[in-house]
């Protein structure tokens, strides 16, 4: 009885062990080891050849964004620049986009560079903070719910 | 025999109350959330799914910590009861990460745009939803039921890392998930009083949810032992 005790003391003590070992590993090395997107600088470091698929994330350059419907039910083109603050990078695309996509915020884009640099962009995503608060009297919110 | 009298007995008595007070908490959540919180300043109305999608999450993290400390409990005492409360915790917590999962997907695409993409806290928390299914499954592997608490107790351990990891997972360089709200590295909540109020009050119906769903899901296997035997 307590040789089996023992042993299944041993086999939690192993367990855990076993836990936090994979715990350690992973976290160290997913962390370093995923990339999400790539800055407009990073991307610009790696000379990623035309037609590579990619994300890049950074910030939409206030100023940059305009959005042009190609016919009257028909998609948008659209068209900004997403910056690091360092290197700017002109995103081409046509479709939707997200309602939160602002000038000055957080957007990351899927697609890919072309022989000039312009990065042609198949989806949009727009990232936004974990910062909530109430409107101001008067002001939009700048996404609302309703249908376009 | 004593013990199980004892455990089925606190939990008939107590389990009416706990439904009681989860489906009253829930109405007071409700109300805080769709009408007396105000509707976010950039995001609009659409933010309210957080009073959804953030309780879920958290009764994933709560109900897979819990399977943890169950399974070293019976590792350590082998005392029936404690696999009872892991495999009921184990399901709950399946329940709940798949409800974050596609609360989450609701909000995101009116917001980022897209049902899903491959960003670092969606993956892990993916992960842990087939993980913990995977747990679920390994259970139905033995009918020996020490062999089967065994087996299943040490997964129960290991995989309970990867509730930190899905946590960290949005302070990740270049992830689009925003960070936490509430527990912030550095100042307090980056959310109004009464959306704050509003949070605490849903997690705290869906944790009366938890203890209820509990309550009656221990029930239920404690009855299943004593069927096969397992507790005379």
């Amino acid at each position: 009885m307590l040789e089996r005790i023992g042993s299944r003391r041993l086999l939690i003590v192993a367990a855990l062990a076993t836990a936090v070992i994979v715990g350690v590993f992973s976290v160290t090395n997913l962390a370093s080891s995923t990339v999400y997107y790539l800055t407009p600088s990073e991307a610009k470091l790696r000379t990623l050849p035309t037609g590579q698929l990619v994300r890049l994330g950074g910030l939409v350059k206030v100023g940059s964004l305009s959005i042009r419907p190609l016919s009257f039910h028909g998609p948008n083109e659209f068209e900004f620049v997403i910056t690091d603050g360092s290197v700017d990078v002109r995103v081409l695309g046509q479709g939707a986009i997200p309602g939160l996509l602002r000038e000055g915020a957080g957007a990351i884009v899927e697609g890919s560079f072309t022989a000039d640099a312009t990065f042609i962009a198949t989806q949009v995503i727009a990232k936004h903070d974990e910062v909530y608060t109430a409107p101001t009297a008067g002001a939009t919110p700048a996404h609302r719910t309703s249908l376009p | 025999m004593i013990e199980t009298t004892l455990e089925r007995g606190v939990g008939l008595r107590i389990r009416p109350w706990l439904g009681i007070a989860a489906a009253a908490s829930f109405v007071v959540a409700s109300f805080m959330a769709l009408i007396w919180a105000p509707a976010d300043a950039v995001q609009g109305e659409v933010y309210r799914i957080i009073y959804v999608h953030v309780p879920s999450a958290w009764l994933a993290y709560l109900a897979f910590v819990v399977v943890f400390l169950a399974s070293v409990g019976w590792l350590w005492s082998r005392r029936p009861l404690f696999d009872a409360i892991a495999v009921a915790s184990a399901e709950i917590g399946v329940l709940f990460t798949g409800l974050a999962l596609v609360a989450g997907s609701i909000w995101a695409k009116p917001t980022w745009g897209v049902w899903w993409t491959w960003e670092p806290r969606l993956v892990t928390t993916a992960v842990m939803f087939v993980m913990y299914v995977g747990y679920l499954l390994l259970r139905g592997l033995s009918t020996d039921f020490q062999r089967r608490a065994t087996r299943a107790a040490i997964l129960g351990v290991i995989l309970v890392i990867d509730v930190p990891i899905v946590h960290l997972s949005v302070l990740w360089a270049n992830s689009l998930h925003q960070l936490p709200t509430v527990l912030r590295a550095a100042g307090g909540p980056a959310l109004d009083s009464s959306m704050l109020l509003t949070l605490m009050v849903s997690v705290a119906a869906f944790t009366l949810v938890y203890a209820y769903f509990m309550s009656a899901r221990v029930a239920i296997e404690l009855v299943r032992q004593e069927r096969l035997w397992i507790r005379t």
